[in-house]
């Protein structure tokens, strides 16, 4: 995505304290953090006390929300309340898991590019170049109708292991500078093996730039998953935002005006991806000051 | 180097806004494209029937062939009106049987094709022939009951079996399968192989309208000046085009047809039922009812088991399927009541006449999950899970599939809805490798003769590419009571009542297939524009109300369509 | 230079042979038999079914084996034919696409470029006032973190089903046939206005964020401090950080051509708009294997030229490589 800043990594490790003060003190981090907290409870606790299946049939159908029914009711005459809430913690689940696949991916194709590079960095370029330019929406439509029906692993697998080439691509950017610096060349004297070193030396002083690329991961699987869901190749019988979307898209709730149906869950997708970008955002000025001085 | 780069962007720009102008500008398979805008209140706009690009006007290429190719440009001997449930002369005049093995069609002398030549009996003569000379013809199955075909001069045309056949020959000649009549002089120039198939960009024939554009949004007709019927039966349409536009979703169309740009819209439409308040409403929308169920029914859908599985093989657990599901749940909940649970014996309410109410008193089910408990015991149903198969994207079909498992799971059963894509869908069922599924082929018929030649179709194939007996049951004692109706002759109703009521016990006994709900002849009008639609009050004309294929030609939506008048 | 383009050819074509060879195999996996799927929507006796199966299996070169269909299949695409389409039979691919690639690129490439640079100007001019960075930002973020869908369902919802000042779908007038009028061209425009915004609103945010980050960073940076400790304007210091932030977001365009792509066939579903994305699900469900290969086709290629395209400008707009550096890696 276009907010990936190609920050360098210059920032010494700084104390820890230093750090948290100017975490707590970043206005970016506390918002973003406090909207994606809240919904994350949400999205853990809340499932609890609505109906137990938000695909009941409860009430009169397309009812405005109102004070038995907090955000008004289906085409079906379901809950939309109850499957709000349930959607977020699918949506939550399918992003963590797509987010962290992509994020195991993207270091492992990254690191070793970065690190190894010659003929297996150009090998593993061209398998990122590839999966940047094969149609991923497509290809997804039709592994889909191979099998009878997907579900959140399939879905989370899938938004992983094509979600990944930009990050990888960035991660391998950042490890050829790091490569190259003096005490890695140390460290590869004394004998130490690749990987160690890569795991050792190089990675933590990239830790800042591997947790902005994962929340970033996160976001973004988010955002895809809503859309494969959107398109109708989510899980068929589970509840997720995007596909309430394309419910409330499918049996005409634009034309019926039943807006209550498809504005939440809009409204909680942008507040939880746009309150990652800004987390992302406001912990680049943390762990690097000179971003710091600016807002 | 700025300025370049600016003036070069502007010009890609300008270029990619302007380019579908010129790139689908002179697309399409118009032999006389003039035309170049449609005036609104000249043309009357249709939706819901065509879900691919018109690119075929073959009316033997069933299923493939583009709206209006059999109805506005093509048309069968007789129409079939299923409301009055009798037949309409149209190419004929008059059909009987002079004899058990012969039957006499005579026919209209002043009706002319569309290039001028004039239909004849040769040409009936020739699309009756291809029974016997090609092999890929819908229709083939009948070369093995004709014997010969002989014209009587130019407007009759008499039809010799080897054997007794009503019910295939009636099939052939009224109904939603009727055979519409073909140019002799213009297709006996293609080979017998490509009859069925070949696209017929530049058709030629005897209906209302001509085809005037094509392209992949839409088909567009224009009204001849030439139609028999004007001068016969006093029909003209008052439109000079009918466009029928190819569908996007659903709820597109609805929006289309809201703000007027759609006058029919034959699409299934969730909501409708919210929307119509006939001719003073803000909308102007209407349906064939003013109230439940809106729509008349088009066909019957079936929950459809797999016989040759277990634990479908088991007649117990048939009925507790039978008793375990809620057709007024499906109805209300996710249809808004433009849908009618469906009769025990699952005839179409044009066959209500035909019902044997004392075998449905007898014998018939309704919901009873207590009963269905009771029947799932004796059955023996271990617990193994069985899918409901839908195809991905009906999305009414996909909510009924899981309120389905939703009353199969309250009886025990451990039932799980899949939503394969529409061919591997068919594919299953064609090659027997699913458990449950929704079928609805059983589509309307003059006699119940057709519902049940679907059901115990004999012999089954490995692959049942005819999509007949579906569900794979081997019954040869309701199979020889369905070909006995073959070999009644249509006069002997006392016969044929007492066949149909066995066949209507039976049925029910056996449970080959479990009739739910009747799908609607989604059916929207728009008022904006043209009025006279048809409809149940008494002062309307009951004619159907759909364009899809198998209805527009040969059952009264012609009829329909003349019989509309512009709003102002 | 030269070497520099040489490589970047060479794994342009390495590239673009295995995304074909992909994008001919993986139809291919697809469950089921395409020409019976064709005829599922018949219902035919199993003589005439049996007799036109094998018509159509010849006329659509299915029979043959594997090796040989991926032989033909390079031998007709240099030809410039990609076969004959199932969901518009007989209607060759490349006709079915070209009524539709028009659309999409009508829609992609305004939507993308504009959105580029409108995005970046007012990314820049947001960096530096603290007024403008206020308004525009929470803007920026919710419109990048917006699902495409969800944004053309509201366009669509507010300005075309409420307040009717736009077309609610199609790509134009059922009314019109496509000639080269006006009245045409301005049908075409209606039409095409929502979804073009939906794609440039949500590119809009994200450019307009990235740059208003870069700029900065830049602003930052050694050079910038040195040059203002020099007495330099500052309007001639913001020059050089938005040449310099231009860079990585040039990079970062060519890296986002997937979603954009992606975002251009929600949209268009959306809007029924027959674009590419629109028709990509229509070759889907009729299991038309030409012509979804022919799509995939038209897609990497459009990608890979538009990165070449890009490549192209990166080093027209870099100094350090028109100079001549290599490129590449150590």
């Amino acid at each position: 995505m276009s907010t990936d800043t190609t920050t360098s990594t210059d920032t010494t490790t700084a104390p820890r304290h230093e750090l948290v003060y100017f975490a707590l003190r970043n206005r970016k981090l506390v918002i973003g953090l406090s909207i994606v907290g809240f919904l994350a409870i949400v999205a853990i606790v809340a499932p609890l006390f609505a109906r137990s299946n938000p695909n009941a049939f409860v009430g009169p159908p397309m009812q405005p929300p109102s004070s038995s029914y907090l955000l008004g009711t289906t085409y079906f005459g379901q809950d939309v309340y109850s499957q709000l809430v349930n959607g977020l913690r699918q949506s939550f689940l399918v992003g963590v898991m797509g987010g962290g696949i992509a994020f195991v991916v993207a270091t492992a194709v990254g690191f070793t590019a970065g690190y190894r590079g010659g003929a297996v960095d150009e090998v593993l370029n061209m398998l990122t170049n590839v999966l940047l330019v094969i149609p991923t929406l497509a290809l997804l439509i039709i592994i889909g109708g191979y099998l009878k029906g997907t579900s959140i692993v399939f879905e989370a697998v899938f938004v992983g292991a094509t979600a990944w080439p930009w990050a990888a691509r960035a991660i391998r950017a950042q490890t050829l500078s790091l490569a190259s610096r003096d005490f890695v060349g140390l460290a590869r004297l004394s004998g130490v093996r690749s990987w160690r070193i890569v795991v050792g030396e190089v990675a933590p002083n990239m830790s800042s730039y591997l947790f902005l690329t994962f929340i970033l991961l996160f976001g973004n699987a988010i955002l895809i998953s809503a859309s494969y869901d959107f398109l109708g190749f989510g899980p068929p019988n589970g509840v997720s935002l995007g596909n309430m979307m394309n419910l409330a898209f499918a049996w005409n709730a634009l034309q019926l005006h039943v807006w209550w149906w498809f504005v939440p869950p809009g409204i909680a997708i942008m507040a939880i991806v746009g309150g990652l970008y800004v987390t992302n955002v406001g912990l680049d000025e943390v762990f690097n000051p000179k971003l710091r001085s600016v807002s | 180097m700025h300025k370049h780069v600016k003036r070069a962007v502007a010009a890609v720009l300008a270029a990619s806004l302007a380019a579908p102008a010129f790139a689908i500008g002179g697309a399409g398979a118009s032999s006389h494209a003039t035309t170049t805008s449609f005036p609104r209140n000249e043309t009357v706009y249709t939706s819901g029937t065509a879900y691919s690009p018109p690119t075929n006007w073959n009316p033997l290429s069933i299923g493939a062939y583009a709206t209006g190719t059999i109805g506005l440009l093509y048309e069968p001997l007789f129409l079939y009106d299923p409301t009055a449930n009798k037949t309409v002369p149209w190419l004929a005049t008059s059909g009987s049987w002079t004899s058990p093995t012969s039957f006499d069609i005579k026919l209209r002398d002043n009706v002319t094709w569309s290039d001028g030549q004039p239909f004849t009996a040769a040409d009936v003569a020739y699309t009756i022939g291809l029974a016997k000379t090609s092999p890929t013809v819908p229709y083939a199955n009948l070369g093995q009951y004709i014997a010969d075909v002989q014209q009587v001069g130019k407007y009759e045309v008499v039809v010799d079996f080897s054997k007794p056949a009503y019910t295939q020959w009636q099939n052939f000649l009224y109904g939603n399968n009727a055979t519409p009549m073909l140019p002799a002089h213009v297709w006996s120039k293609i080979s017998a192989s490509a009859v069925a198939s070949f696209a017929n960009p530049h058709p030629v024939g005897t209906g209302p309208m001509l085809l005037d554009e094509a392209n992949a949004q839409e088909v567009a007709y224009k009204t001849s000046t030439h139609w028999w019927a004007t001068k016969d039966l006093g029909l003209k349409l008052k439109f000079n085009y009918l466009v029928d536009i190819v569908n996007g979703s659903n709820n597109v169309e609805l929006g289309q047809v809201l703000q007027g740009n759609i006058d029919l819209s034959n699409n299934f439409l969730p909501g409708i039922s919210k929307l119509v308040g006939g001719i003073s409403s803000s909308y102007g929308l209407q349906t064939y009812y003013a109230k439940a169920p809106y729509m008349l029914s088009a066909n019957t859908v079936w929950l459809e088991p797999n016989i040759a599985k277990a634990p479908m093989s088991n007649v117990n657990f048939r009925k507790a399927l039978a008793y375990a599901v809620d057709p007024r749940q499906i109805a209300s909940v996710v249809y808004s009541n433009i849908v009618q649970p469906a009769n025990p014996t699952g005839l179409l309410p044009n066959l209500a006449s035909y019902v044997d109410k004392g075998v449905v008193a007898k014998s018939g089910f309704s919901y009873n999950p207590a009963k269905a408990r009771a029947l799932l015991k004796a059955s023996g149903y271990k617990g193994r899970t069985i899918t409901l198969e839908v195809p991905n994207g009906w999305t009414d079909w996909m909510a009924a599939a899981q309120v389905i498992v939703g009353d199969l799971k309250a009886v025990g059963i451990n039932a799980r809805a899949t939503f394969p894509v529409y061919n591997t869908r068919v594919a299953d069922l064609t090659n027997g490798t699913y458990d449950l599924a929704l079928d609805n082929n059983a589509g309307p018929s003059a006699t119940p003769w057709a519902y049940y030649d679907r059901i115990y179709q004999l012999p089954i194939q490995g692959k049942q590419t005819a999509q007949l007996n579906w569900e794979r049951v081997n019954d040869p004692v309701s199979w020889a009571l369905v070909q006995k109706l073959g070999t009644t002759p249509p006069t002997s109703t006392a016969a044929l009542q007492s066949i149909y009521a066995q066949l209507e016990q039976r049925t029910l006994e056996t449970m080959p297939v479990i009739p739910l709900w009747y799908n609607g002849a989604w059916a929207q009008y728009n008022t904006t524009y043209w009025t006279n639609w048809p409809s149940a009050a008494p002062s309307s004309n009951h004619y159907t109300p759909v364009m899809w294929g198998g209805w527009l030609g040969q059952d009264t939506t012609i009829l329909a369509l003349a019989a509309l008048k512009t709003a102002k | 230079m030269r070497r520099y383009f040489a490589r970047k050819l060479l794994t342009y074509f390495l590239t673009f042979f295995v995304a074909v060879t992909l994008d001919w195999g993986i139809p291919r996996l697809m469950p089921g038999d395409p020409i019976a799927g064709l005829l599922a929507k018949f219902q035919l006796q199993p003589s005439s079914y049996a007799a036109l199966h094998s018509s159509y299996t010849k006329a659509f070169n299915l029979g043959e084996p594997l090796w040989r269909q991926y032989l033909d299949f390079w031998w007709a695409l240099l030809h410039g034919s990609l076969g004959t389409s199932i969901y518009a039979y007989p209607d060759p691919v490349t006709t079915v696409i070209e009524h539709a690639v028009v659309f999409t690129l009508a829609l992609l490439l305004p939507a993308t470029i504009l959105s580029y640079l409108a995005g970046n100007k007012v990314g820049a001019i947001a960096a530096r006032r603290k007024v403008l960075d206020n308004t525009v930002l929470p803007f920026s973020y919710m419109l990048t973190a917006t699902p495409y869908q969800w944004l053309a369902l509201l366009l669509a919802f507010v300005l075309a089903g409420v307040a009717h000042v736009f077309p609610i779908s199609g790509g134009f007038s059922y009314a019109l046939v496509p000639t080269l009028s006006w009245a045409f061209l301005w049908s075409l425009l209606a039409h095409w206005f929502l979804p073009f915004a939906t794609l440039f609103l949500v590119g809009f945010g994200g450019w307009a964020i990235g740059m208003r980050n870069l700029i900065i960073y830049e602003l930052d940076a050694d050079y910038a401090h040195f040059l203002e400790s020099l007495g330099a304007p500052r309007r001639l210091v913001r020059k050089y950080a938005y040449k310099n932030a231009r860079l990585p977001q040039l990079t970062g365009l060519a890296l986002s051509l997937g979603t954009i792509v992606g975002g251009a066939v929600v949209t268009e579903i959306v809007f029924n708009y027959p674009g590419i994305g629109w028709l990509v699900l229509q070759a889907i469900s009729s299991e038309d294997y030409f012509l979804l290969q022919g799509i995939f086709l038209f897609i990497i290629v459009g990608v890979l030229l538009a990165n070449f395209v890009v490549d192209v400008v990166y080093l027209l707009v870099d100094p350090r490589t028109r100079i001549g550096l290599q490129g590449g890696t150590r």
